[in-house]
């Protein structure tokens, strides 16, 4: 049964905020003073409270009791955000609240009282439903990046999910993943015809639409047969995951499916020896934890119950704290990589900063979202980094075209090239 | 309501029109509901009509001289830790203070020069990468540096860092009316932050005093703030949310847990490290923060904390003790032979550490103190002597009783007490938890008014008198140090325009709550001359 939260369920923990700004500052344990001190884009880039999710939380709380009415200010507060959950990790170090769940419900709310969605976010959707790929190229064109020398299985217990990036505008990235489960025996399939995972509707507020595109998946899923949905972009990685199920009103182990991203693929062949790197890439790196892989990707655990005395629930709920996201395998791999001297940036794991691309902020404000990733790079480059690497083609897409527009020396890639190059399968990129 | 047209658009030729905004989403934003939240401060705290974000000195006071000029109160704020950082007059302008964060440090005579956005997290992390160290406020790593300067300051590194005021330097203070005075070396030197003392009378007793103004005395933009020397290993952060902590070099620092056989020996074991001039901290924490580190969750905390006793509470006298071997390994092992040397005279049980800091160093977890219930204060602070401190907190445990429940009953536990200045003084703090959905909670109020009668009566002091119904507390503490303040306060600000109603905050509170009675005489600051 379909079951989107509703901001009502939130009112205790917008009530609860603190405004201690654990949302808007890197974990006092790890933060390196000033300069990087902050993990959140949003109030980073705009300075007002709003910006920030105690912020969002009073406003949202205010709209609930009917104390502040939409206005364009309102609006932009709530969507000038990638959802990155920076604060949801910050605020669940000391307490037990939910502001990511909070803030996505609020642009639910949005939506569902007509204020919403952007209008660049309506566009996505529109070629969603028209093309099934948010770019609106044509659907026939999705399986293009496929070379000859790729040979999905026509069945198989691992379904290999390009994703909207990969399929079309990150071809090589497709090629690549699809080259490293070939080389290492892995037999997988494609989903015929498949769409848009969804991420770009889900995090705009559009959950009705998003409920569509996740049914089609979910039913093309369980015609393919597979068991194991593997993927090499972070937001598709979230949304099988964790979105899939929490609209469902399910716990991830109870979808009946596994999903896996590639590094986790990639880091278990490497432990069992199956997989091993032997050309070597001479070059300092730098890991970027993506959101979507990091913090917000453990798996989403369903919750009924009430709450009573002090706030406590009955039953006790598993909060998803970011505790437990894909921090390691990535940077196992790297390290694993002949040649690769890799360096870590101050943010990290779950005191990441985002890229800058999700949550819709690349499609409505490519400013802030290349001005997010410009700050990444800058943290990249002061630790001495040569290239920045990301697991998510969107993180590499727009940390490519920061470095284009900026004067930073660094290069930008995705794991799954520096894998191919170090495997010797093609598709590695240097 | 909005601020005058002319004052608005005055302000905003000062900062830009992306640094000001009267939107009410914004206004809305700003509306302060932290730290004593669901108390009687919500009867007073209002949103503002206006904020504005300056980013130099200079901006800061063309604000305030703008303020002036159109009478608009104003309330200066950049964390926000208390409800006093909200406003509480209709037409009020907020200046946020974040965009100014600069922090420079002087490695050569060790002390940093920071700005109101600056928080200690990040200070802490500057100096120990330059082989330095400050204190990190109980209010927490998020506080701003200024903010808790020129208000409190506590810190159980205070034991060796030795009180904040002390540490306090060259300042920049932007006067209620828009003047700029200067503090220390800077009245000389506009670039020498380095000297606190400077020509003429010592201006930071009218700055800060005990405790401060909170607000009502203008803002000050930019302060130097000592530097101690630290040792020279590096404090690893390690874990994952929610389990981050810093490792500490062992050969270096290390904590150790002792629980004493009563109260008496506890204070006379916190006396003795500081005879002896050893250790970097000594405090006695509530027993149920040692149930709150230990729980998974909040229902475990609750699940464990239902199992406790009296009469564990009444025979738990746990002293916590750091020690750093500043200079030395050497000196490390010395500190650590003394200290056993005084704890097995006077009977104290050896308890197991974790070699990590979460809590104290470079974190300090004032936000957690909402975890278990969702609603905390600290009903009194107070700087005295160790004997004071433990007095006044079975005292106000005893009191407590009276308001249990809603508050959370922790069986007499006397609080929080630390020694400072190596045992020359006591940092003291009492804690109160209840449930904000609870239909008593008006009775944390009741209690902290309680607690200020009861200072009165027992001739305890209180650190806390600038959120105190001035009425009440400054002729009992006085006899006229409130009509001194309110002179002070007239002098530099004879509008009341920064962060009103200022030193009768509280009595307008008291006025305002359902809850609260005023059985004081209430005096008219008009009638002060």
């Amino acid at each position: 049964m379909v079951n989107p939260p509703k901001l009502e369920q939130y009112q205790y923990d917008m009530e609860r905020c603190i405004h201690c700004g654990g949302c808007r500052w890197v974990d006092h344990i790890y933060t390196p003073g000033v300069r990087f001190g902050v993990k959140c884009p949003s109030i980073a880039r705009f300075e007002f409270d709003e910006y920030a999710a105690y912020g969002r939380e009073e406003i949202g709380l205010a709209l609930l009791k009917g104390e502040l009415d939409y206005s364009p200010r309102f609006i932009d507060a709530v969507f000038q955000c990638q959802l990155c959950g920076a604060c949801d990790a910050g605020c669940k170090r000391n307490l037990d609240l939910e502001p990511l769940l909070t803030l996505e419900t609020l642009r639910a709310r949005c939506v569902a009282d007509g204020q919403g969605p952007l209008p660049a976010h309506k566009k996505v959707a529109d070629n969603i439903a028209k093309t099934h790929n948010r770019y609106g190229s044509p659907h026939k064109n999705r399986p293009q990046w496929l070379a000859d020398d790729i040979k999905p299985a026509a069945k198989a217990d691992m379904l290999y999910f390009v994703g909207c990036a990969s399929s079309y505008t990150a071809t090589s990235l497709a090629q690549a993943t699809a080259r490293i489960l070939q080389a290492s025996g892995a037999e997988f399939m494609l989903l015929g015809g498949e769409e848009c995972c969804g991420y770009p509707l889900y995090a705009t507020g559009q959950v009705d639409a998003f409920i569509k595109q996740m049914e089609r998946n979910l039913e093309a899923l369980k015609k393919s047969g597979a068991s194991t949905v593997i993927v090499n972009c972070a937001e598709c990685y979230k949304t099988w995951r964790v979105d899939y199920p929490k609209v469902l009103g399910k716990s991830t182990a109870d979808m009946g499916f596994t999903v896996m991203h590639i590094v986790e693929y990639v880091d278990q062949q490497l432990k069992d020896g199956k997989i091993k790197f032997k050309n070597p890439v001479e070059m300092k790196l730098t890991y970027h934890d993506s959101c979507n892989l990091g913090r917000l990707s453990e798996p989403s655990i369903y919750w009924e119950g009430t709450r009573g005395k002090y706030g406590c629930l009955e039953p006790s709920k598993e909060y998803r704290r970011g505790t437990y996201g894909i921090y390691q395998p990535p940077r196992d791999i790297l390290a694993a990589i002949p040649g690769v001297e890799l360096v870590e940036m101050y943010r990290h794991h779950e005191n990441t900063w985002c890229c800058g691309a999700g949550g819709g902020v690349r499609d409505a404000n490519k400013d802030f979202a290349l001005w997010t990733a410009q700050d990444r790079l800058e943290e990249a480059q002061d630790v001495g980094a040569e290239a920045i690497v990301s697991a998510c083609p969107y993180c590499k897409e727009n940390f490519s075209e920061a470095i284009k527009n900026g004067k930073e020396k660094l290069k930008a890639y995705d794991i799954v090239e520096l894998i191919a190059q170090a495997m010797k399968v093609r598709g590695g990129k240097r | 309501m909005s601020i005058a047209r002319e004052a608005y658009r005055a302000l905003e030729s000062i900062v830009g029109p992306e640094h000001i905004s009267e939107d009410p989403v914004t206004c809305r934003a700003y509306r302060t509901k932290s730290y004593r939240r669901e108390t009687a401060y919500e009867t007073i705290c209002m949103a503002p009509e206006c904020v504005v974000m300056p980013k130099t000195t200079d901006e800061v006071q063309r604000i305030v001289k703008v303020c002036n000029r159109y009478k608009v109160p104003y309330t200066p704020t950049s964390t926000y830790w208390y409800a006093t950082s909200s406003p509480k007059k209709p037409n009020e302008l907020m200046i946020d203070l974040k965009r100014m964060n600069k922090l420079e440090i002087n490695d050569k005579h060790m002390y940093a020069i920071v700005e109101s956005g600056v928080v200690y997290g990040q200070l802490q992390q500057e100096a120990l990468d330059r082989g330095l160290y400050t204190m990190v406020s109980g209010g927490g790593s998020q506080v701003s540096v200024i903010c808790n300067h020129i208000n409190q300051g506590w810190s159980p590194l205070n034991y060796r860092t030795g009180l904040i005021g002390r540490r306090t330097l060259g300042i920049e203070w932007v006067l209620p009316d828009g003047e700029i005075l200067r503090l220390g070396s800077l009245a000389l030197n506009e670039d020498d932050y380095s000297w606190g003392e400077g020509i003429g009378p010592d201006l930071r007793g009218i700055l800060r005093g005990a405790s401060g103004w909170m607000g009502a005395m203008g803002i000050v933009t930019r302060l130097a703030t000592k530097l101690i020397p630290f040792q020279p290993e590096r404090l690893e952060p390690t874990g994952i949310s929610p389990d981050t902590t810093l490792m500490l070099p062992q050969n270096r620092i290390r904590w150790y847990n002792f629980n004493l056989p009563n109260r008496e020996s506890l204070e006379r074991a916190m006396y003795e490290l500081g005879w002896h001039e050893i250790a970097a901290a000594a405090t006695k924490v509530p027993v149920l923060w040692r149930y709150i580190a230990r729980a998974k969750s909040k229902e475990d905390f609750w699940r464990l904390w239902s199992q406790v006793t009296p009469e564990e509470i009444a025979s738990t006298h746990i002293l916590r003790i750091l020690v750093v071997g500043y200079t030395s390994e050497e000196q490390l092992d010395y500190e650590e032979r003394v200290l056993m040397d005084i704890m097995e005279r006077l009977g104290g049980e050896f308890r197991r550490t974790k070699p990590s800091d979460e809590s104290w160093i470079k974190n300090a977890d004032s936000a957690g103190m909402w975890w278990m219930t969702g609603g905390y204060v600290s009903i009194e602070y107070v700087i005295e002597t160790i004997q004071h401190g433990v007095k006044q907190g079975v005292a106000i445990a005893d009191l407590k009783k009276k308001f249990v429940p809603p508050l959370v009953n922790d069986f007499g536990d006397p609080g929080w007490f630390q020694a400072v200045e190596l045992g020359h003084g006591d940092y003291s703090e009492f804690l109160t938890y209840w449930d904000p959905d609870d239909k008593e909670y008006y009775k944390a109020d009741q209690m902290y008014l309680e607690t200020m009668k009861l200072n009165i009566d027992k001739g305890f002091y209180s650190s806390f008198l600038n959120a105190q119904p001035i009425w009440l507390t400054g002729p009992a503490f006085g006899p006229n140090y409130h009509l001194w303040q309110i002179r002070v306060k007239k002098a530099f600000d004879s509008d009341n325009l920064s962060n009103p109603p200022g030193l009768e905050c509280y009595d307008e509170i008291v006025e305002r709550s359902d809850h609260l009675t005023r059985d004081w005489e209430k005096g008219s600051m008009e009638e002060v001359v």
